[in-house]
């Protein structure tokens, strides 16, 4: 691992603070016992095996299926867990549904909460000021901004992701698609929509 | 609220309607190893109560406004830990100060 | 520990000035909203943020609460609403409605 570091963070320069930070942090941890040698490492492996394809396959079953998505909405954690998805960091989930009257907008005002297991790492824009500030104050101009025009008569909720629960939007199912299989749905769900920034792709 | 007591009292890291938002970006990027590694660091530190994810956030928060405003996510998460494994008694700045330097010879001489 | 608050109850959220690391937004402070769901209790991150992980649990409550009532100059719909998770021991009970 180091020396993937090196070859990255050194290039044509004195190797980087934090860098060098972050592996001596590792280093002394282990020489003092206090964490595994390998845990690092297994723990990137984890987090490269976790991006949105696995939410996009809970969304797209919950639309074929009406008895997996009730228990979806009623008890996500439980069907994560039953869904043999690894959960790595005990998150608890809460699943939020667009419908024609309502809009669910989910955002972390204090930091950068997401639903991790299901989503992978959030992308920049969701952890800097601009979404972090606004998406509270103005939801409607953010989601204009990311070309989601939501009318007037349809509810806007924003949640912000404060504490202990983590929030998937499972946006409303395109027309047309009518006897996809479930493959095929998944591929229409994309990152933002169950961010709730925009809708699922359209065939 | 006198400016001052704001400043302690709504702490940087706390955004929800604050002025001025900014214009809206779109920034995505790959991780880098640095980032990785650092983010798989916090989440076992955080599996070990070394350094829990509520410590991890008060640690960032504590680095203040000018520091949050200048480094990374990634380089923020990576102090905030240092300060708080050294305040715990966990590690001393004296050992973490010595395996720097060693990383940084190993990582010089290999190149 | 049974619930203080169950779901439709009006709740105030408090207004506290204390230095430290709390998990309430400065900006839905003193403002009032209802109870959306009752969740379980979890340790309390103003004393996990300092090293205590165990011995604290509170209960944690959605609160849901107009748009219109937090901005003053909200420009959306006047049925919007932003709904967060609160703490038990920052939620006042509020009699009159939420503003």
């Amino acid at each position: 691992m180091s020396d993937a570091h090196a070859a990255v963070e050194t290039a044509g320069g004195p190797p980087d603070y934090f860098a060098v930070l972050v592996e001596s942090l590792r280093e002394l941890l282990v020489a003092k016992g206090l964490i595994g040698a390998d845990e690092v490492r297994a723990m990137i492996e984890t987090l490269d095996a976790h991006g949105p394809t696995i939410g996009a396959g809970l969304v797209a079953r919950a639309w074929i299926d009406p008895d997996f998505k009730a228990r979806l909405l009623d008890d996500a954690t439980a069907v994560v867990e039953q869904s043999g998805i690894d959960n790595y960091d005990d998150t608890r989930f809460i699943v939020l549904e667009q419908t024609p009257r309502e809009h669910n907008l989910v955002v972390c005002t204090l930091c950068s909460c997401y639903p991790r297991p299901l989503l992978g790492l959030p992308p920049d824009w969701y952890k800097n000021r601009p979404y972090r500030s606004r998406a509270v104050r103005e939801p409607r101009a953010v989601l204009a901004e990311f070309g989601t025009q939501v009318p007037d008569d349809v509810r806007i909720r924003v949640h912000d992701s404060t504490a202990n629960m983590r929030y998937l939007v499972m946006p409303m199912r395109p027309a047309g698609t009518e006897g996809w299989p479930e493959h095929r749905l998944a591929e229409l769900v994309t990152r933002d929509s169950m961010i709730g920034v925009s809708t699922a792709r359209t065939p | 609220m006198s400016e001052k007591s704001e400043l302690v009292v709504h702490r940087a890291n706390d955004l929800g309607g604050r002025a001025p938002g900014g214009p809206l970006t779109r920034d995505e990027h790959e991780m880098t190893p640095f980032e990785k590694a650092c983010h798989a660091l916090l989440n076992v530190l955080d599996v070990h109560k070394l350094v829990n994810t509520e410590e991890k956030r008060r640690g960032v928060e504590d680095l203040g406004g000018q520091i949050i405003g200048s480094l990374t996510y990634y380089e923020r998460w990576a102090v905030a830990a240092s300060q708080v494994l050294i305040e715990k008694g966990l590690i001393t700045t004296e050992e973490l100060g010595e395996t720097m330097a060693l990383v940084r010879r190993r990582w010089t001489d290999d190149r | 520990m049974s619930a203080r608050f169950g779901v439709g109850e009006r709740v105030r959220i408090a207004v506290r000035d204390a230095p430290g690391h709390v998990r309430t937004p400065v900006y839905v402070r003193g403002h009032v909203g209802v109870i959306e769901r009752v969740l379980p209790e979890f340790l309390n991150p103003e004393q996990e943020a300092y090293g205590v992980n165990s011995g604290t649990d509170v209960r944690l409550y959605r609160v849901r609460m107009p748009q219109a009532a937090l901005w003053p100059d909200y420009g959306g719909a006047p049925d919007d609403v932003l709904e967060l998770e609160v703490y038990e021991h920052w939620l006042e009970p509020a009699d009159e409605d939420p503003r």
